[in-house]
């Protein structure tokens, strides 16, 4: 069963193709080579008897019949030379070195017709050899045939060995071809099936498998590079999944549980006639609207997460959406002692939707406020790279992020240790990352201004979008 | 007012009309689109408060339907789907506004409330008064008690909204869609921040404050 699999390998039937347009490509060479040398040696010993028969006519022609006859004798008994045969009016031999004229119809006026036969003659041992051999004949002036041959053998044996060289070649080629075909099909297939084996181990559901990588650089590496990136992807976002559902059961299990608690508390009470029913309501309104609150985030990037591109896009002016949100941001800004300054430039242009970039410049703006301590500052800047994207970001003097935290601040629910009892769910970073991500965008995070009278070193996070 | 509630969560309706009902406000209820459509036939309501899933006739195509008809009663829809896109949907079906589901009660009856105003106020005005307080929309000025009073053009705006729904309850979440056009959640109570500004310069030095807190609602500013 070996065989035959190996015969459906692509590789296999790519050789088997190459082999097959290699086989017509020599029999078309050999065939030109057999017309070139074969059509070119019979052509010349054409051209030969024609001389031949011609001097002959021309001895006939001055000296008569008898004349014509001593020269063929005479000819005839050189060692290398042509073939004659003269013949009376009556076509019976009169001289020459053949028994009888090889074409057996005997011309009628004065054409010289022509014929290719073979020839059994003795070789230099003695035994008979069959050649190939041309020869004309012709009727002369006064009735009598005039046969003139030659050998052509010698010339064409050399090229039919050259041709059965060829053909043994070619078949040697071919055999060589099949089995380097069958070599290659093999190493390809051994590979292949290793590749196939990461890709039916993940579909029952083992995302470790890793294809090897061979390290040739060549497009099986790229396969199982890109095959092992594809699969490390699926692991993180799997693990993310996972990582948001616990968070989310955790976040939400904290004040659902308070709520509970709080509802019982309060019903306990109501029952007994004492403690205030109203306000252990209103409290566990808030709880339950937190709960909400923190839900809808969650959904909001998780739809954004879901979505290829950012639904409603629309042109619009970055500095002028930033503006509108800096100025829904200023007071509180100022409220929190912060020195708040926005710095936009003029004629810039995106396409997206306005709204969810509203609400990550929103979210920049919230993060730096909530974090910058009384007399720091926080700055809005809208720009064009020189690579020609938007940079929308915002700088503030708070304590930054840790470089190794960084990465890490983006993803859902993670807040660092010392901003657990700032408000919020640490699903603001999410929301802009999930924003840039459908926008052809991203995110970075870097240190802010340094420290500065006590504070910093800051924070500067941009949102980098793709200029329309 | 006469409300029509077009609501299959017969839980949902129910304290839908009991809370609106304490505000005084009368109400039919509707358990599915075709019932919604045969109510809306029968009576004549200030606003229409329905559900975008319903059964027998989703909500969209029932006011789709009233609108070809040529009711122009001013619809609120409300849905669990809290998408842009299914907004703007609802918004071009012919709803006037767009709830999200859960909502609380006091958002829902702002909303209503305000609704049923707009309707009420026709004609294009060019002065708003609420009490001493005087807003020329033409000069863009504002004064109280004759004094003129410097508002950023957001701070106008701002006080524009909340005089045309002058004696209503307002929430942060209309006045973010109204006033700034957002549709998101900011987080934090910037609407609060903007309002405290504005009531410094509306309030202070006044003998009476207009602009009042409403808990567990919004904002309110009363003649």
């Amino acid at each position: 069963m070996r065989l035959p699999r190996l015969v459906r390998t692509t590789p296999f039937r790519l050789t088997l193709l190459f082999l097959g347009l290699f086989a017509a490509g020599a029999g078309l060479f050999l065939g030109y080579i057999y017309i070139a040398t074969v059509g070119e040696a019979a052509r010349a010993a054409d051209a030969a008897i024609q001389r031949e028969a011609s001097s002959l006519e021309a001895v006939y022609d001055s000296g008569g019949f008898a004349a014509l006859n001593e020269a063929v004798i005479e000819r005839s008994s050189s060692t290398r030379g042509f073939l004659y045969l003269v013949m009376g009016r009556d076509g019976q031999p009169v001289s020459g070195d053949v028994a009888a004229s090889p074409i057996k119809d005997l011309p009628k006026g004065g054409t010289r017709s022509w014929a290719s036969f073979s020839l059994t003659e003795p070789d230099a041992d003695g035994a008979m050899v069959k050649s190939a051999a041309r020869g004309m004949i012709e009727r002369l002036s006064g009735g009598e045939y005039l046969f003139v041959g030659d050998d052509v053998g010698e010339a064409q044996g050399y090229v039919v060995k050259i041709v059965n060289a060829l053909w043994g070649a070619a078949a040697l080629v071919i055999v060589l071809g099949l089995a380097g075909g069958v070599l290659v099909a093999r190493d390809v297939s051994r590979n292949m099936s290793a590749l196939t084996d990461v890709i039916n181990a993940a579909r029952l559901g083992d995302l470790e498998a890793r294809a090897k990588v061979r390290g040739a650089g060549d497009e099986l590496d790229e396969l199982a590079n890109g095959l092992n990136d594809m699969l490390d992807r699926l692991n993180r976002s799997i693990a993310g999944l996972r990582h948001a559902g616990d968070a989310i059961a955790h976040d939400l299990r904290s004040p659902l549980t308070r709520l509970r608690a709080r509802m019982e508390a309060a019903l306990l009470d109501a029952e007994a006639g004492r403690g205030d029913p109203v306000a252990a309501l209103r409290q566990a309104l808030d709880d339950a609207d937190g709960v909400l609150r923190t839900f809808g985030a969650v959904l909001a990037i998780a739809r954004l997460e879901a979505a290829a591109s950012a639904p409603d896009q629309s042109l619009f002016d970055p500095a002028e959406a930033a503006a509108d949100v800096a100025e829904l941001y200023e007071p509180v800004s100022e409220e929190r002692g912060l020195d708040f300054a926005a710095e936009l430039a003029d004629g810039l242009s995106v396409r997206g939707n306005r709204e969810f970039v509203a609400q990550a410049i929103a979210n920049l703006l919230d993060n730096a406020i909530k974090y910058t301590p009384t007399g720091g500052a926080v700055m809005l800047r809208v720009r064009r790279r020189a690579s020609g994207d938007v940079e929308v970001s915002v700088t503030d003097t708070g304590p930054g992020v840790p470089e190794g935290d960084r990465a890490r601040v983006v993803e859902r629910f993670v807040r660092l240790e010392n901003s657990r009892n700032a408000p919020g769910a640490g699903l603001g970073l999410s929301l802009v990352a999930a924003v840039a991500r459908v926008h052809g965008g991203r995110l970075e995070l870097d240190e802010g201004p340094g420290a500065v009278d006590g504070q910093g070193p800051g924070l500067r996070v941009a949102l980098v979008l793709p200029s329309a | 007012m006469r409300l029509l509630v077009v609501e299959d969560d017969a839980e949902a309706a129910g304290a839908m009309v009991r809370c609106l009902g304490e505000e005084g406000h009368e109400c039919v209820v509707a358990s599915d689109g075709e019932a919604g459509l045969r109510a809306a036939g029968a009576g004549r309501f200030d606003v229409m408060v329905v559900d975008r899933m319903l059964p027998k006739r989703d909500g969209v195509s029932m006011v789709q339907m009233l609108r070809k008809e040529g009711d122009q009663t001013p619809v609120l829809f409300l849905s669990a789907l809290g998408e842009i896109n299914h907004r703007v949907e609802g918004l071009q079906a012919g709803g006037d506004d767009y709830l999200v589901k859960p909502y609380a009660i006091a958002e829902l009856v702002a909303r209503v409330e305000a609704l049923a105003r707009r309707r009420e106020t026709g004609s294009v005005q060019t002065l708003l008064r609420v009490g001493d307080l005087e807003m020329d929309l033409i000069g863009r000025e504002v004064r109280r008690q004759g004094r003129e009073i410097d508002l950023q053009p957001r701070e106008f705006q701002l006080l524009e909204f909340l005089m045309r729904h002058a004696g209503q309850s307002v929430t942060r979440t209309m006045l973010l869609e109204r006033v700034w056009e957002y549709h998101f959640d900011p987080q934090t109570n910037v609407i609060d921040v903007h309002i405290s500004r504005l009531r410094s310069k509306i309030d202070k030095g006044f003998d009476r404050a207009m602009l009042t807190t409403v808990r567990g609602a919004g904002y309110r500013l009363d003649a």
